[in-house]
């Protein structure tokens, strides 16, 4: 008997233009104390299945042709179960699968016992499920909290409604119950907390907390963690799993990383276009996968590339005189990027007369050297001054102090116009595919008009035959100069992204989280890219990420940074392997990661 | 023929339409979605003029358009084509202005622009836009002998009237022919004389009120367009600096910003109508200068938001010059809202210039709308259709510039075009 039985359920999203399968016959079950993790790239269909089972929709959005999802001990009355409304929902739903069944083999299935269609319900009786017996999770702890009530109300709401023969006085006392359950510190002052003066983490504790404020027996968590640094979904992943040991109830979570699903993980489900493609046991899915996708996905996660690695590069290596060169960079490392002492202020401004009273130092005091030809990665959580670091290198950001030697001439010197003419060697890729681009302009112009700024090429045919070539050169075709960027995908954005800063023959390129907005098997496709790129072009690259596999895989050097600055850096196996600093040591540890047996 | 027929034609019992996306591919379904491209651009202006409103303003500021071009042509004492002893001759075409010329080689420009398919490149057209006309203008100022003065009444005399055969304007009367060989001639109503047809009466020194209606759409149209474009400029060059450069620049871009939003247009025009004298230049001018600041903040906060996009850092990454960073990648990303303020403020340009001839400040002999309003309030009597016709055509017209305005704004707006029916 599972807690959780869904059954051929479709969802199809009604357009305009027609019906999109998002969801498109998945069955599976969830039983008491269990965790199925759904895992699939983006748009597959995950959360889909998620605001299915709550049934989350708007109005007329969505039609399910088939499914069932039975709900063991609803917990609603049976009178409550056979209101007229109920009976038409059901009527209506039985209408609908019949019109559908003359072109679907559809075997009707026994419903399990003491349990209810969620499906069936009317909009009361789902009101009475959601966050009583079913409770959810969201991705985004910064928006999904009120910023106008406290913590404190927001907890107690679901329980007024859930719960109404509760005093006062006893909601407090669950409230502290919960919060103390979910390890929010001081949770006596933090009931009284506008969501504003929590961090991240905290909110999503406290996003936890309302989830669980009723009991619920099933918990859905879409990507609760992906918003989240590694250290502080390190803690959630943790504190999930305790209070499932605590509570006993099932768990549906979905997320798009396999480190996280080794870690969580009972049953895994591996999602793509709408169907589920492979279910099975975690170790099972994870040693032995048996669908090809399945296969293709593991094989993308970093740590899995990091073991093709080797093969791949001494493939793809074979034109370079690699002895040469590789003996060339160790005799003689030649600094091609020295960052001495950079300091990047942002002055806080208070009061009538807009006095500086106070500098958020984003970067602070960071020596660093780059060599040529090397990719150094540069870690560190969010906030951490990684990104005004690099944009500081290249002087998008202009330094308050210190000084950026490139070919030892320091660039912090320089004028806006002088800095033109060094512009062409440093370069830079972003990491939002959709704005990263200017929507306005062919692909075509956003790569020939550096160049014919800085006079490469001697007439436009030329150019654009460079651009051409360049594409080549990132793996898309040559015809997509004609395009606009609205037609490309988020991967396909991020290699044209990549072409823009190759165009100009960089000497180096600052990747300030090129991947991280991009499915795992696109960022492996581009993370090959990049080393294919270095081994042809002797490129330097500064490599922005929070990816320790990403790091792994690809940086030849690390360099860690924490609140502004600097505390560990050193070469890549060193750093990962041999951490010295204490902060290094626990952003590591706190890495989810496959384990294989 | 036939796939209307078969619309009515009822289908067999449907099944439900699928966009089943491939398994094949190993591409995410909503890549799949971008078939058929579709700029932005084009799907604001479908559902621009999805609407009907739209669609009314869009009819009647054609129609202006039209008569302002062609007003010598659809107005005028002189017969358009007349053969007098076997020779023919075109006495309008021989009669027109230099503003006529320039007005009408525009006109052609914006026509052959339109067809050919250059346009596109929206810079070639609006260079030719630009050129054409004013070698135009310079050639007529140059080659055309000086115009002799206009007397109407001798189109009404030999030779005119000996002539073989000879093509009349729609309305065979000039704005300024007071119709003085007809002797007494004053207030009509209209189609009250027998002798003459006039469709929208006289006005009490006898010249026809539609032929003055005609010609005075002239003024009110390119004053609309001239004050927006002249303030258009100003307001995307100084908001443009003020949002990209953002920090000193910004604030004093503000306060000079504040300084000119103190500044009653009205009071101005008529401090310098009282020092210089009228002109319709001086006047397209002074609304010009006066009325940037709302285009100047729409464009800072634009340019204030795209600065920090990834597109605009990679573009002063790839160290390209501060005008192709402002007008090439950030200026056609921020330049849709500006574009709806710009038809309101024709609106209102058109309703100053009216005042302003209302108030008997405006142009002497030129006939506009508001001295034609002017002109019935300061007649002894009421007669309707001195008030009608102009307040009527000014009513209309600021109401079609609004509506276009209003629906623009409404595409542009994702939650508003949903409320106002517009979307498909």
């Amino acid at each position: 008997m599972s807690l959780l039985d869904v059954r051929n359920l479709r969802t199809y999203i009604n357009t305009h233009t027609g019906s999109v399968q998002a969801v498109d016959g998945v069955s599976f079950k969830i039983n008491q104390g269990e965790t199925l993790c759904l895992v699939g790239e983006s748009g597959s269909g995950k959360s889909i299945t998620a605001l299915s089972i709550l049934q989350l929709f708007p109005k007329g959005l969505v039609s399910h042709p088939t499914g069932e999802i039975w709900l063991q001990g609803s917990g609603l009355l049976p009178e409550v179960l056979h209101s007229p409304k109920a009976d038409l929902a059901a009527k209506r739903l039985s209408y609908a699968k019949r019109a559908v069944s003359y072109y679907r083999d559809e075997s009707e299935s026994t419903p399990p016992e003491d349990s209810v269609n969620l499906l069936q319900l009317s909009e009361e009786q789902l009101e009475q499920v959601r966050g009583d017996q079913i409770a959810m999770i969201f991705q985004e702890p910064m928006t999904s909290l009120n910023p106008v009530f406290t913590i404190g109300d927001q907890i107690a709401e679901a329980l007024s409604i859930h719960e109404p023969e509760l005093t006062a006085a006893e909601q407090e006392s669950r409230v502290l119950q919960v919060l103390d359950q979910v390890q929010l510190p001081n949770p006596r002052e933090r009931i009284h907390a506008f969501p504003h003066q929590l961090s991240g983490g905290q909110r999503q504790r406290v996003m936890i907390a309302m989830a669980l404020i009723c009991k619920p027996r099933l918990l859905i968590a879409d990507e609760p963690t992906t918003a989240l640094d590694v250290t502080v979904q390190a803690e959630i992943l943790k504190l999930m799993r305790k209070l499932q040991e605590e509570t006993g109830m099932g768990m549906l979570f979905i997320t798009h990383d396999f480190g996280v699903v080794a870690e969580m993980a009972h049953q895994v489900g591996v999602m793509q276009h709408g169907r589920l493609v492979e279910l099975g046991a975690k170790d099972q899915v994870l040693n032995h996968p048996q669908h090809h996708y399945t296969k293709q996905l593991l094989a993308a996660v970093p740590d899995n590339l990091i073991k093709q690695k080797s093969v791949v590069v001494e493939f793809k290596r074979p034109a370079l005189d690699g002895s040469i060169d590789l003996k060339k960079a160790a005799n003689q490392p030649e600094p091609l990027i020295q960052v001495r002492e950079l300091s990047v202020w942002f002055p806080v401004k208070k009061g009538l007369w807009r006095r500086t009273v106070d500098h958020i130092k984003a970067v602070d005091k960071v020596s660093l050297t780059v060599e040529a030809g090397k990719i150094v990665a540069l870690v560190g959580e969010s906030g951490c001054g990684k990104t005004t670091l690099g944009r500081a290198i290249i002087q998008l950001e202009r330094p308050t102090a210190g000084q950026v030697l490139l070919e030892s001439t320091d660039l912090t010197q320089l004028s806006q116009s002088q800095l033109r003419q060094w512009r062409p060697k440093m370069q830079i890729a972003f990491q939002d595919p959709q704005s990263s681009l200017n929507p306005r302009l062919l692909v075509e112009t956003t790569l020939t008009e550096p160049m014919k700024v800085h006079g490469i090429g001697h007439d436009q045919e030329e150019r654009i035959e460079k651009a051409a070539q360049i594409l080549e050169q990132v793996q898309l075709k040559r015809e997509y100069l004609w395009r606009y960027p609205h037609e490309f995908s988020g991967g396909q954005k991020q290699r044209i992204g990549l072409a823009r800063a190759l165009v100009l023959n960089p000497r180096f390129i600052v990747c300030d989280e090129i991947t991280s907005a991009l499915d795992v098997s696109v960022q492996a496709e581009i993370l090959e890219l990049l080393l294919e790129i270095r081994a042809q072009q002797n490129l330097t690259l500064l490599f922005i990420t929070h990816n320790i596999g990403v790091v792994e895989y690809l940086s030849d050097e690390t360099v860690v940074m924490y609140k502004g600055q600097i505390v560990e850096q050193g070469s890549t196996d060193q750093v990962c392997h041999r951490p010295e600093h204490p902060y290094t040591q626990k952003l590591l540890a706190a890495v989810p990661r496959l384990k294989f047996a | 023929m036939t796939s209307f027929l078969k619309r009515w034609h009822k289908q067999a019992p449907k099944k439900i339409k699928i966009n089943r996306p491939e398994f094949s591919k190993q591409e995410p379904v909503a890549a799949q979605k971008v078939e058929k491209p579709e700029t932005l651009t084009q799907r604001v202006m479908k559902k621009a003029l999805s609407g009907i409103g739209v669609k009314f303003g869009l009819v009647w500021v054609g129609i202006l358009v039209i008569a302002a071009v062609f007003a010598p042509f659809l107005a005028n004492s002189m017969p358009l084509v007349m053969s007098l002893h076997g020779q023919i001759s075109f006495p309008v075409v021989h009669y027109l202005t230099l503003e006529d010329w320039v007005v009408l080689s525009a006109f052609g420009v914006m026509v052959l622009v339109w067809l050919l398919p250059i346009r596109h490149h929206i810079r070639v057209a609006l260079v030719l836009l630009l050129t054409i006309p004013a070698i135009v203008g310079l050639l007529v100022h140059w080659k055309m002998p000086p115009k002799p003065l206009v007397i109407y009444d001798d189109f009404r005399q030999a030779p005119y009237t000996q002539a073989d055969w000879r093509i009349m304007p729609p309305i065979p009367y000039a704005p300024k022919d007071y119709l003085r060989d007809y002797g007494d001639t004053g207030l009509e109503a209209p189609l009250a004389a027998q002798e003459r047809t006039h469709l929208m009466g006289t006005e009490e020194n006898g010249a026809d009120v539609f032929s003055r209606m005609i010609h005075a759409s002239r003024i009110a149209l390119s004053i609309g367009i001239v004050a927006t474009s002249i303030s258009m400029v100003i307001g995307i060059i100084i908001g443009g600096l003020m949002g990209y450069f953002a920090g000193w620049v910004d604030m004093l871009g503000m306060r000079l910003l504040e300084i000119f939003e103190a500044i009653p247009t009205l009071f101005l025009l008529l401090t310098f109508v009282a020092f210089f004298g009228r002109s319709l230049y001086m006047m397209m001018i002074i609304i010009g200068v006066t009325s940037w600041s709302g285009y100047a903040r729409y464009i800072r906060a634009e340019f204030l938001k795209l600065r920090k996009q990834d597109y605009v850092q990679a573009a002063v990454a790839s160290g390209l010059p501060l005008s192709s960073i402002l007008f090439r990648h950030m200026l056609p990303n921020g330049v849709a809202p500006l574009l709806v303020a710009a038809s309101f403020g024709v609106a209102s340009a058109i309703l100053a210039e009216a005042t302003l001839s209302f108030l008997g400040l405006g142009l002497v002999d030129e006939p506009s709308w508001g001295q034609m309003l002017d002109q019935a309030v300061k007649s002894s009597t009421f007669n309707w259709w001195m008030a009608v016709f102009p307040g009527g055509a000014i009513f209309m017209t600021v109401f079609a510039y609004n509506l276009i305005g209003e629906s623009f704004r409404d595409a542009i707006d994702p939650k508003m075009s949903r409320r106002a029916g517009v979307s498909a």
